[in-house]
């Protein structure tokens, strides 16, 4: 693919704004990461060696304890194991990093959930209020935000550009068909409608996405509507009509290519606006059926539970961080594509 | 341009046509509405009773008639379109029906909640314009300072993270954990005793962490569009102009660029009629302020659908107004916009 220097050049700027590139850096690592999660945080061991046997349980089947010589036929406990193979030496256990599985319920003999951090049990986090460790929800939670608002992202954006580019390339009464049309749609409190179908039929993941596209492509459309109005009164776009281009031609070659730098600047912000909705439906006990670990009932119980601080702090806390670092993205892309230079006089 | 605005004021009525078919249709196809409520408390009697004595019905807990008396008592007898047309023509007379849940008309449950709400929304909005003007304008002559980057940072945050987990954060830290403030509601329980410097206090002393949460999204929008406006102002022609004729960089920002910089405001200032009342849903829950948002979010818990639809007919009305008020502030503010 060929890059052209405006592009190059904009790249170059968004890579001089040090936290927006940094913050874009680890976005993307951590966006990646996901797809490894079951290896970071599981209660299955990385590898087992069990008498000179190899496992590998992350990916496997389920492996019933009597695999290992223990006297169980649910599912083993590779924490166990572990220190029973150490103590045995017929082999070893390799862990992940937190090894605990976010439904999994953790019950310590003489204490009561929620357990405060402790890094002896592996809890750094602490449990929430059910036992479950707080980090492996918070890890799985993000890993389903994080695909929400991206699949979220990818949905308002196809609806609200092809619609948007429309409105602005044909005009007259198709134009004004949808300002109407958008006018009704974004009055209409969305967060109530919403609240409204989930308190009768339990939202799965893609149901939420699709109730999410059905009442927020109506942004998008509206400053697509107005760069491709723009655009297509510009000169060049005459010049290539009368030409004889067509109206894909026109759209595709011309138009939609001038307003990406538009579309660019609205990514990151549609992601923080996918994370807070999601986040704010769970927080009302409207959005994805429990037990999924999600970071919005995590709020709900931290604020129901102001005692237990470890569970309010850690999701406030990875909230505020994983929302600042995106802002930082959108913020440097936006100045890497419309560099503002003042001059002030003294 | 009154013809402009003529037609912008006759539009309102299918836009509010529009808004609320769709949700009066919505809450008509919905299960569980007030007469699924009827229905299970009745059952729920009725096995109270079924203990004592025989059952005569066993298919349902309600005859017909009970059913259709029930029915046309909530104005689910008729289909939707016609019930919406009767609901509309009450509304036009001002009268929004009675609310399920309190059993009292919809417009006194509203006016329960409108002190609260109006109370919020005007000192969120003053304080706003009050702080984000100023700051604006000294981050902008100061751009690129040290006070600049240290505040930018804050206001930065506020502008990222949502209000009510702002507010979350506040109340751990300042309210759960040293007390410093309280945990929520809008007076304290003693209020009645007080004297009226107390009850003063005692509103102030509620109301602080509350309206922190309220103003931070508002006020980054705010701060940094004072200060980029009055940046680009600066930047222009005839502030160099003014500054080659020997004008002083305080007369050139206090004289010319400061006035035309606060045009952009006035794009929004019409929108704040409508924040005022509806306030935010998810900041009142987490206070537990008797606001317009709670009061939504329960009537739409426990289904009582006339005050969920008085509240959008209220809110829809003055967020359409809203917009227009706006457009008119820009018109009256900058000679050069014209509306056709």
């Amino acid at each position: 693919m060929r890059i052209d220097p405006l592009t190059r050049r904009q790249f170059k700027r968004f890579r001089e704004i040090k936290r927006g590139w940094y913050s874009a850096v680890v976005l993307i690592l951590l966006i990646l990461s996901t797809a490894f999660t079951e290896l970071l945080v599981n209660n299955r061991a990385l590898v087992v060696n069990y008498q000179g046997e190899w496992h590998f349980p992350t990916y496997a089947a389920f492996k019933p304890g009597t695999t290992f010589g223990l006297d169980y036929q649910y599912e083993t406990n590779y924490r166990e194991l572990k220190s029973r193979l150490q103590s045995t030496q017929q082999g070893w256990v390799l862990l992940p990093p937190v090894p605990f599985s976010p439904y999994e319920i953790n019950t310590y003999e003489g204490q009561f959930a929620p357990h405060p951090p402790n890094a002896e049990q592996g809890h750094y986090l602490g449990t929430d209020t059910a036992g479950r460790d707080v980090l492996a929800r918070l890890v799985y939670g993000f890993r389903i935000a994080i695909w929400f608002s991206l699949i979220l992202l990818v949905t308002t954006f196809a609806v609200g550009i092809s619609v948007g580019c429309a409105m602005g390339y044909f005009g007259g009464t198709f134009d004004l068909f949808f300002q109407r049309l958008i006018e009704i749609w974004s009055n209409v409190p969305f967060l109530y409608v919403i609240m409204i179908i989930a308190s009768i039929i339990t939202p799965s993941f893609g149901l939420l996405v699709l109730l999410m596209v059905v009442f927020g492509w109506m942004g998008m459309t509206w400053y697509m509507r107005t760069a491709t109005y723009k655009e297509s009164a510009r000169d060049y776009v005459m010049a290539s009509r009368s030409l004889g281009a067509s109206h894909s031609r026109l759209i595709f070659r011309h138009i939609l290519p001038n307003t990406l730098s538009l579309i660019i600047t609205f990514v990151p912000f549609s992601i923080t606006g996918g994370i807070t909705s999601l986040t704010s439906l769970d927080y009302l006990g409207f959005g994805l059926p429990p037990p999924t670990p999600s970071w919005g009932e995590l709020l709900k119980q931290g604020t129901d539970n102001l005692d237990a601080l470890w569970i309010v702090s850690s999701v406030v806390g990875a909230l505020v961080i994983l929302l600042v670092m995106v802002t930082f993205v959108g913020e440097a892309i936006r100045e890497a594509f419309d560099p503002k230079q003042h001059t002030i006089y003294e | 341009m009154s013809g402009y605005f003529l037609r912008r004021f006759l539009l309102i009525i299918p836009t509010f046509i529009g808004i609320t078919l769709m949700v009066f249709a919505v809450t008509r196809v919905v299960p569980g509405g007030p007469i699924d409520r009827a229905l299970a408390q009745a059952q729920a009697v009725q096995e109270g009773q079924a203990a004592v004595s025989v059952r005569e019905e066993t298919n349902s807990t309600l005859s017909a008639a009970q059913l259709d008396q029930l029915k046309a008592y909530y104005g689910f007898d008729k289909p939707v379109l016609e019930s919406y047309v009767h609901w509309l023509g009450q509304v036009i007379q001002l009268d929004l029906g009675r609310s399920t849940r309190y059993n009292e008309p919809v417009w006194e449950t509203i006016a329960d909640r409108l002190p609260i709400s109006i109370y919020y929304g005007v000192v969120t909005l003053v304080l706003t314009y009050l702080i984000c003007i100023p700051l604006g304008i000294y981050k902008g002559i100061k751009h690129s300072g040290t006070f600049d980057h240290a505040s930018s940072a804050i206001v930065f945050i506020g502008y990222a993270v949502p209000g009510y987990i702002v507010g979350i954060a506040l109340l751990t830290a300042l309210a759960s954990e040293t007390e410093v403030f309280p945990l929520g509601g809008f007076v304290s329980d003693d209020f009645d005793d007080m004297d009226f410097w107390e009850q003063v206090r005692d509103v102030i002393w509620h109301s602080v962490l509350p309206l922190i949460s309220y103003m931070v999204g508002s006020f980054a929008v705010m701060t940094f569009m004072v200060k980029n406006s009055l940046m680009d102002n600066l930047a222009a022609d005839y502030v160099r102009t003014a500054m080659a004729k020997g004008r002083s960089f305080r007369g050139a920002v206090w004289h010319h660029a400061l006035r035309n910089s606060l045009i952009p405001l006035a794009t929004h200032f019409g929108n704040n009629i409508a924040l005022i009342l509806t306030g935010s849903l998810l900041i009142e829950t987490i206070f537990n302020i008797d606001g317009f948002g709670l009061l939504g979010y329960e009537s739409l818990v426990e289904r009582d659908y006339p005050v969920v639809l008085g509240i959008l007919v209220i809110s829809s009305l003055l967020f359409l107004i809203g917009n227009i008020l706006s457009d008119l502030c820009v018109a009256l503010v900058d000679p050069r916009v014209k509306f056709r």
